[in-house]
């Protein structure tokens, strides 16, 4: 294997090489307001968290269950832009320059500022997770141009072989295969069919392959782990953060990271 | 002026327009779609089926009618309407339920699922469900379901469910997020009845050739009745499929010019309003490239029209290649001007329009000068009011309980 060179590669190698399954942990930018979430960033890094994915609210988050889109309206409210965002990374990196970060969000809010993301990995971003383009879509044809950040692309259990093809050889990182037919947090969790898929796309690709979607309890997160190179939470921890948003107070979510890192790795 | 007929292309793009933008669960129903689309709407047996629909359910063709007294009143062109409003259901969007639904049968799908905005698509949805003993379920923001009590209540009649959707601007354009939301999670057994010539490819071209009656009956009686095709065809632009059925038959027919009518809500200078294609920029919304009302930051702003029907922020992305190709002209009326253009109609000609279709009639205060008293203008007339009349009265300052 070719030494890595990005920050994303470089985790996903050294992941690999302690035969270590990778937990991916989903927030969102200014839910309850930048500070928590840079606190609640270097919060999961403890608890074990390997990788970063920071939520982009966008006012129309059509793949997301009434929990993430209800963090994005928080978001909104407290007018949190995508250069609100680069600036969030920035601080995040004077204490952490290991972790990855992908940022997640819908295509509208990256094109009105596709400027300014031809500098967002000098700032620390390490990835973008476009949640509605084409799987198989170029990032630099569709107006997004920067070679430096790796392109996130989602396989769902509907997507057909052809396709899963296609979406493999223009992508980098990893694969999030995408566990459920739903919106994120929802419960209708499939290991057998999500087990199958993964082994074809495993045919299909060299690039680890993480599971996420519906994944609440750490025996989700252990089943789902023993298919698959590792897994994404996002629903159950941006409802716990806004439980606790009052305080301030995370020590529950570290508690429960904790505990799936664990789990997944047992 | 490049070719204009011949789209989409095979991506979905019309121009710089269109495309797929959805969550990869939904790309292969799209594709299942298309390929069900493409197999059918040439296959003869299909489209008899349809037309047989057209005629005997929806009572088509639909009448156009010289109005004489609107005429009068503004001394200009001869004033036609395109009485869209005396189909079954009481506007155009039957003419797209009713191919969607046969669509849906061909795949086998069981369950029908549409948003709507001031309640046609959804009582039109709701009616072929019925009639094929679909269960059906219509998303509907509740800010809508409050101002179309009428027709929600239709819905039910029906034997539809009605879902109140309450996030974000709790109106058409969240009641689209809904939908979409319903069709991620229930894909295999659902079928998506989009109302307008907007979302992913290939629904812009679906449900523009299924409205596209409209246009294809309108050359016919143009040159029977008045022995030309008209010189202007003006409709209301909301997604804009009543305007996208009515223009594309005549795309290609350089002398008609084609008039767009935006909500201008409380004025364009105000910034609250429903007019992308007059105050938007381009960008991507509910699957698709198009003018869209948004801020710097890419984030969709509130829209605000009188109009239920017409208060989204996108528009179909047809409609934006027109607008650059110049081959469509959009303008924009405000609310005020529509309220007193349905007065207007409604005394002059016994018509009562929906507030949607008032826009297109309010837009004659500012083109019926253009034209001379031997040309000839059409007016899509894409619904009836009486679903409107609470609306109205309450504008009037007139309490109906």
């Amino acid at each position: 294997m070719e030494y890595p060179l990005t920050r994303l590669d470089d985790k996903v190698f050294s992941l690999k090489k302690a035969s270590k399954k990778a937990l991916v942990a989903y927030l969102v930018a200014g839910d309850p307001d930048l500070d928590s979430t840079l606190e609640l960033m270097h919060e999961f890094v403890d608890a074990g968290v390997d990788i970063l994915e920071v939520g982009v609210p966008f006012t129309d988050p059509i793949a997301e269950g009434p929990i993430i889109q209800a963090a994005h309206d928080r978001a909104l409210k407290n007018n949190t832009s995508l250069n609100d965002i680069f600036k969030l990374v920035e601080k995040f990196r004077e204490k952490n320059t290991e972790t990855p970060i992908i940022l997640m969000g819908y295509m509208n809010t990256f094109l009105a500022n596709s400027l300014a993301l031809k500098d967002a990995h000098i700032s620390g971003s390490d990835a973008v997770l476009i949640v509605d383009i084409p799987g198989e879509c170029e990032l630099d044809e569709m107006g997004i141009k920067n070679k430096n950040l790796a392109s996130i692309s989602l396989i769902a259990p509907t997507t057909s072989e052809d396709r899963i093809s296609q979406i493999c050889s223009s992508s980098s990182g990893f694969i999030y295969y995408v566990t459920l037919r739903g919106v994120t947090g929802s419960s209708h969790l499939n290991i057998d069919e999500a087990e199958e898929k993964i082994n074809f796309i495993k045919s299909k690709t060299s690039l680890p392959i993480f599971a996420g979607f519906g994944i609440k309890t750490p025996d989700d997160a252990y089943n789902l782990s023993k298919i698959s190179d590792g897994i994404v939470i996002g629903s159950s921890l941006v409802e716990m953060i806004h439980e606790e948003s009052d305080q301030k107070k995370f020590k529950k979510i570290y508690n429960y990271l904790h505990e799936i890192s664990e789990a997944i790795n047992q | 002026m490049d070719n204009l007929t011949n789209l989409p292309n095979s991506d979905g793009f019309f121009g710089e327009y269109g495309g797929k933008f959805v969550p990869e669960t939904l790309m292969h129903a799209l594709k299942e779609l298309d390929e069900t689309y493409s197999k059918l709407k040439d296959n003869p047996k299909f489209i008899e089926e349809i037309d047989q629909d057209l005629v005997q359910f929806v009572g088509r063709p639909s009448p156009l009618y010289f109005a004489k007294r609107l005429t009068d009143h503004y001394s200009g062109p001869q004033i036609w309407l395109k009485r869209e409003d005396l189909n079954h259901t009481g506007a155009h969007k039957i003419n797209n339920t009713v191919g969607q639904i046969l669509l849906a049968k061909a795949m086998g799908k069981k369950r029908i699922i549409a948003e709507t905005g001031a309640g046609q698509h959804g009582v039109a949805t709701a009616t072929v469900a019925a009639r094929l003993g679909l269960e059906c379920h219509i998303y509907m923001g509740a800010a809508d379901v409050e101002r179309q009590s009428l027709n929600v209540y239709r819905i039910k009649l029906l034997g539809a469910k009605v879902h109140a959707v309450d996030s974000g601007t709790a109106t058409l354009k969240d009641a689209l997020n809904e939908a979409m939301r319903d069709w991620v999670t229930n894909i295999e057994d659902t079928y998506y009845i989009i109302g307008s010539v907007t979302g992913p490819h290939p629904y812009p071209m679906i449900v523009r050739d299924f409205n596209a009656i409209v246009g294809r009956e309108l050359r016919k009686q143009s040159m029977e009745q008045f022995m030309q095709f008209p010189d202007a065809i003006v409709a209301c632009v909301g997604g804009g499929s009543n305007a996208m059925g009515i223009f594309y038959p005549f795309l290609e027919e350089k002398n008609v010019a084609l008039i767009g009518v935006e909500a201008a809500g409380s004025g364009l200078s105000t910034g609250k309003h429903a007019a992308p294609l007059n105050d938007g920029e381009p960008g991507i919304l509910h699957g698709a490239k198009s003018y869209l009302m948004q801020d710097k930051n890419g984030q969709v702003i509130d829209t605000h029209s009188i109009s239920a029907g017409l208060d989204y922020p996108g528009v179909g992305p047809e409609h934006s290649n027109l607008k650059d190709s110049g081959r469509a002209q959009y303008i924009a009326v405000d609310d005020k001007e529509v309220l007193s253009s349905f007065h207007l109609v409604t005394k002059l000609e016994g018509i009562m329009p929906a507030l949607e279709t008032a826009h297109a009639f309010a837009a004659l205060e500012h083109i019926a000068k253009n034209y001379k008293s031997d040309q000839h203008l059409v007016i899509n007339v894409s619904g009836r009011g009486d679903k409107d009349i609470n609306t109205v009265a309450t504008m009037d300052g007139i309490s109906l309980d």
